[in-house]
């Protein structure tokens, strides 16, 4: 599609991002002290709110990934 | 020999018998131990190997054989670079434990072949996620023009070493500016050049899309003369792209003649310190640049920058962070942790964003040849300062630091971050920006930025 969607992406509240956090770390195996989970979170809203700036940008499908793989 | 020798000086005084490497490696050397306590630059001093290395090359220039182009000229590099016998600490505590390396890194070994000699490792910000120059391991490496102030990151102890007069010459690493940002705050000439263009095997990795390797130096002729001795096609890194070795060196006198520069406007004409403005028009002038020309979606392009960098980096210290969270520096590790998080498609939406920015950037060079932008939107900011105000508003410090050298290195231009100082105070640097593989314009109108006195890296008082 090549229109702006018409379904933005909404920013991440305190308690989304927790709940991200929660249920995706531990599915990397990584085991997070508690002491770490604020700013962690912190991090995941800067980089929602990095990613809805990309997400909301409109881009034709022929658009193809920068990196490119040779055999 | 003084702190004030640039490197084509020192390799001239050697090749016409004035010097021996010998005596720039003792002076060096000398330089490091009395300095570097108060600038924290460096973590090694490879001083045995120096000399083994200085002894044989003044051998070899008794004995006849013609001087290398960087002959005796003593170089540092970011410790993320493999110096044989030392663990790549990458900054890091972690990497500490690794096995030494079993050789130097593929720039390494070029610039000695070239007749420079390696003495030493330098501080860096904890696998290169920084602005800062901030280390929880090593301490912060510190601004030789402020010993209060940020060195900036990730290349904190390459551009103070610079600066400070220890060495006329090291190596850092630039991912999302983290070359052109110590260089702003040391006020120090720093090249990023190509994505693809030098060699990267051999250095430790951060984000392989954004990953570039290149020189920090307190002149271009410096600047230039190493990045040509570096250059040229590398089987042990996957990522280079097949370029013939372009040299750049002959090219700088012929300064901006027949160069169309333009200053980028929109984007990166706001969200700054007044000065780093003033500091891109004194350049502008300087080369007589008067028009502008806007980047389109640079915001976008730094947005983008970002969901990359988090992902890519957390994936490659995945292993790390299972096994010894820990011990990393808190600052890196949440972000690390946050970005295993990261939908995918998130980061495919960004890679093809990328290729859609970089055509539009691209177009760009249709009209211009060289874009002037601001390296930084402040001065080397007071170390453990975690936010600033940026145009009225209070903003986290640490990312936004980066705010103008993302959207360049996003897509791969060369850059040459010229220091230019603003009314007496602490350093800035100006992006002088060039289309991919034109390495040689941006050092040419560098060049004559410094040519004109707005473009100067001083040794700090």
């Amino acid at each position: 599609m090549t229109t702006s969607p018409s379904s933005p992406a909404v920013p991440l509240d305190d308690d989304s991002a927790g709940a991200v956090v929660d249920a995706m770390v531990p599915l990397s195996g990584i085991p997070m002290a508690p002491e770490w989970r604020e700013t962690v979170i912190a991090s995941v809203k800067a980089t929602a709110a990095a990613a809805r700036l990309v997400l909301d940008f409109p881009l034709d499908d022929t658009v193809e990934p920068a990196p490119v793989f040779r055999a | 020999m003084t702190n004030q020798e640039t490197a084509v000086g020192i390799a001239a005084a050697v090749a016409a018998g004035r010097l021996t490497a010998s005596a720039t490696i003792e002076a060096a050397l000398a330089r490091i131990a009395a300095v570097d306590p108060g600038v924290n630059a460096f973590t090694d001093v490879t001083a045995e190997r120096a000399r083994a290395r200085a002894a044989a090359l003044d051998a070899e220039r008794a004995a006849g054989k013609p001087p290398g182009p960087l002959a005796g000229v003593p170089f540092a590099v970011k410790n993320l670079f493999d110096v044989a016998g030392l663990p790549t600490r990458a900054g890091s505590k972690i990497n500490r434990t690794r096995a030494p390396a079993a050789r130097d890194g593929a720039l390494i070994r070029r610039l000695e072949a070239a007749g420079a000699i390696l003495v030493g490792a330098l501080n860096m910000g904890e696998y290169a996620y920084d602005f800062t120059g901030e280390n929880a391991h090593d301490g912060p490496s510190r601004n030789p023009h402020d010993r209060g102030r940020m060195t900036g990151g990730s290349s904190g102890g390459s551009g103070a070493a610079v600066a400070a007069g220890l060495v006329p010459l090291t190596l850092g690493s630039d991912t999302n500016g983290s070359i052109r940002v110590p260089s702003a705050f040391c006020g120090t000439f720093g090249l990023k050049p190509t994505f693809g263009r030098l060699s990267r095997a051999g250095s430790f990795p951060f984000v392989a899309s954004f990953d570039h390797l290149g020189p920090l130096a307190r002149s271009v002729a410096d600047l230039s003369f190493a990045y040509d001795a570096m250059q040229g096609e590398d089987p042990d890194d996957p990522w280079q792209a097949p370029r013939p070795v372009e040299p750049v060196t002959a090219a700088l006198a012929q300064g901006t003649s027949g160069l169309r520069i333009a200053v980028a406007g929109g984007y990166f004409a706001r969200g700054g310190e007044p000065d780093c403005f003033a500091a891109v028009r004194l350049a502008a002038e300087a080369v007589a640049a008067t028009r502008s020309i806007e980047i389109p979606e640079a915001a976008r392009a730094r947005a983008a920058a970002f969901v990359i960098t988090a992902s890519e980096a957390a994936g490659l210290h995945l292993d790390r962070l299972r096994e010894r969270p820990g011990d990393y520096d808190p600052a890196v590790r949440d972000r690390l942790i946050a970005g295993t998080t990261i939908p995918a498609a998130w980061v495919h939406r960004a890679q093809r964003f990328r290729s859609w920015y970089r055509a539009r950037v691209l177009a760009l060079f249709d009209e211009v040849d060289v874009i002037l932008a601001p390296c930084t939107p402040c001065r080397a900011l007071t170390i453990g300062q975690a936010t600033m105000e940026l145009d009225g508003v209070t903003v986290p410090a640490r990312p936004n630091i980066g705010i103008f050298t993302q959207p360049i290195s996003f897509i791969g231009l060369p850059v040459v971050a010229v220091p230019v100082r603003v009314g007496g105070g602490l350093p800035l640097a100006v992006q002088v920006i060039a289309a991919p593989w034109r390495e040689d314009l941006a050092l040419r109108v560098a060049g004559a930025i410094e040519a004109a006195g707005v473009g100067a890296a001083p040794v700090a008082g």
